[in-house]
């Protein structure tokens, strides 16, 4: 079977494996030694303060920072040193926090960015407008007239779109209201349960990753500083390491 | 009548000289300082159909596929490695410009050489007879003008190029090849730049540095223009009515620099020129 065939076989793999991964800009490392692992079709929530790494770690983990020590695999293949557009090829999508969208340009061909080629559009199109119907009518528009919620609807839409095996999200529910976390937290959960899709969740939102998460992780100062499983009783354990 | 038309080609000429710039000016954010030497090796292109006894018409399409497949190798093995350092690639660009004008004198001598016309003759616009040559210019402009558009707007390749425009760390996070995207808009680029090479020989002496004036030109247009590929098709407009007005009326020597001082006096009032202007 081809790697994009595989990409697109529901339910296949996107295990991740980090060990030891240290990453950093400049002569600064801000990843010092993190391991983590993600089994297939889990949903794993990475959370901490800010300036911990968390985002730092997902940069690096798609090939935005090179990696200085340890190893990163996504079904046991290795993905050190890959560009962003072969893991992108491998079906690892990315719902970024910073500068998330092409505000000048319209939703379709946000949604085009996505994909690989414009003849997988009209199914991809398909699978994400029956979370997202608001998109449909709206294609021409600009992203960036869209509200704030909407935006991040239609950035967990475009990482959707690449029927991925493992989604890499970057606070998701920032500065969102209750009623489009709980739209987020179903649709994740949906698509969990419908393609099998492995997750790795960047958050500070902790009631959110509670409810979407399996396990959670914390980071402090570049390590796992502690992880659990995601139930309500763990919520004050989790809570001890976030206060400031 | 006449005037009218001279401005219009004028603008057409500048527009197809400065295209290739705007696309590698618009994706790579470096300024090609070779762009005179791509100009230069399409109208040697010419030259070589024409003593081959090729037909003229020819030279077109053997001037972009020679002119982009240099420009890929150019990009990959010079401008590649400089794009964090863009006054580098200045420089390195300038001095391929100088190798490729040096090589040029090597092969074919500094003489001025002489091509056939690609169309001859006049032709009767609303009473006034009006080169053919020029026309088949300001029709070739528009034919350029809109496949780059279409490009951009209507492809796979354009959609990436806007994405590395607006965000390339976005565009990169999202798996689009953006190495791939510039190499390709690189080879467009220079691939444009000997098309208007061979525009150029029915108008303008072919010799190794006849690149060097009309990129003071194209510089200016494309630093006006912003990347933009209609304030580009506007500041040529009014630049070009500018220079063959202040040429008709006042002196051709001051027209030959029109386009550089209005330049420089737009880029004083408004830095973006006239993109969103």
């Amino acid at each position: 079977m081809t790697e994009a065939a595989r990409r697109l076989e529901p339910g296949m793999g996107g295990e991740l494996e980090l060990r030891d991964v240290v990453s950093g800009y400049g002569a600064i490392s801000v990843v010092k030694g993190v391991s983590l692992h993600v089994g297939p079709g889990e949903i794993v929530a990475l959370l901490g303060k800010n300036g911990m790494g968390k985002t730092t770690t997902l940069k690096t983990i798609l090939g935005m920072i090179g990696l200085r020590g340890g190893a990163i695999s996504v079904d046991s293949v290795s993905v050190v040193g890959l560009a962003p557009s072969k893991l992108a090829a491998l079906g690892v999508g990315y719902a970024p926090q910073e500068q998330p969208l092409f505000q000048d340009m319209s939703i379709r061909d946000n949604l085009r960015l996505a994909i690989a080629s414009d003849r997988q559009l009209p199914a991809a199109l398909e699978s994400v407008f029956g979370y997202f119907p608001f998109l449909k009518d709206r294609l021409a528009q600009h992203a960036g007239t869209l509200s704030g919620g909407e935006q991040k609807m239609l950035i967990l839409a475009r990482a959707l779109m690449l029927r991925p095996r493992l989604l890499l999200i970057d606070e998701i529910t920032e500065g969102l209201q209750p009623s489009v976390i709980d739209k987020i937290a179903s649709v994740l959960l949906n698509e969990r349960k419908k393609s099998g899709v492995t997750i790795l969740l960047v958050e500070q939102n902790l009631d959110f990753a509670l409810k979407v998460a399996d396990r959670w992780a914390v980071l402090k100062l570049g390590q796992i500083d502690d992880e659990g499983p995601a139930e309500p009783n763990e919520r004050e354990r989790v809570l001890r390491h976030l206060s400031v | 009548m006449l005037l009218i038309l001279d401005i219009m080609t004028t603008a057409a000429i500048l527009f197809v000289v400065a295209i290739g710039l705007l696309a590698i000016f618009g994706v790579l954010k470096i300024i090609n300082f070779a762009h005179g030497a791509w100009l230069t090796i399409g109208a040697y292109c010419a030259v070589v159909t024409a003593q081959l006894g090729f037909n003229p018409w020819l030279a077109l399409p053997l001037a972009f596929l020679v002119g982009g497949a240099l420009g890929g190798l150019a990009e990959l093995f010079i401008i590649r490695p400089l794009y964090r350092r863009p006054l580098d690639a200045i420089l390195a660009t300038w001095g391929l410009g100088i190798v490729i004008g040096q090589l040029i004198t090597l092969g074919f001598g500094r003489d001025v050489q002489f091509t056939p016309n690609l169309l001859s003759g006049t032709v009767t616009v609303l009473g006034t007879d009006y080169s053919a040559y020029r026309l088949v210019a300001l029709a070739a402009a528009l034919v350029i003008g809109v496949a780059f558009a279409a490009t951009m707007e209507g492809t796979r390749l354009g959609l990436s190029a806007r994405a590395v425009i607006m965000n390339e760390t976005l565009a990169r996070g999202l798996g689009i090849d953006t190495a791939r995207v510039r190499l390709i808009t690189f080879m467009i680029g220079a691939g444009l730049a000997a098309l208007a090479g061979v525009l150029l020989t029915p108008l303008t002496s072919v010799d190794p540095t006849m690149g060097v004036g009309w990129l003071i030109g194209a510089f200016m247009l494309v630093m006006v223009a912003n990347g933009s590929l209609l304030a580009l098709a506007i500041a040529c407009l009014l630049f070009g009515a500018a220079q063959v007005l202040i040429s008709t009326f006042v002196s051709p020597i001051l027209g030959s620099i029109a386009i550089a001082i209005l330049a420089a006096l737009v880029l004083r009032v408004s830095p973006k020129g006239f993109a969103r202007a």
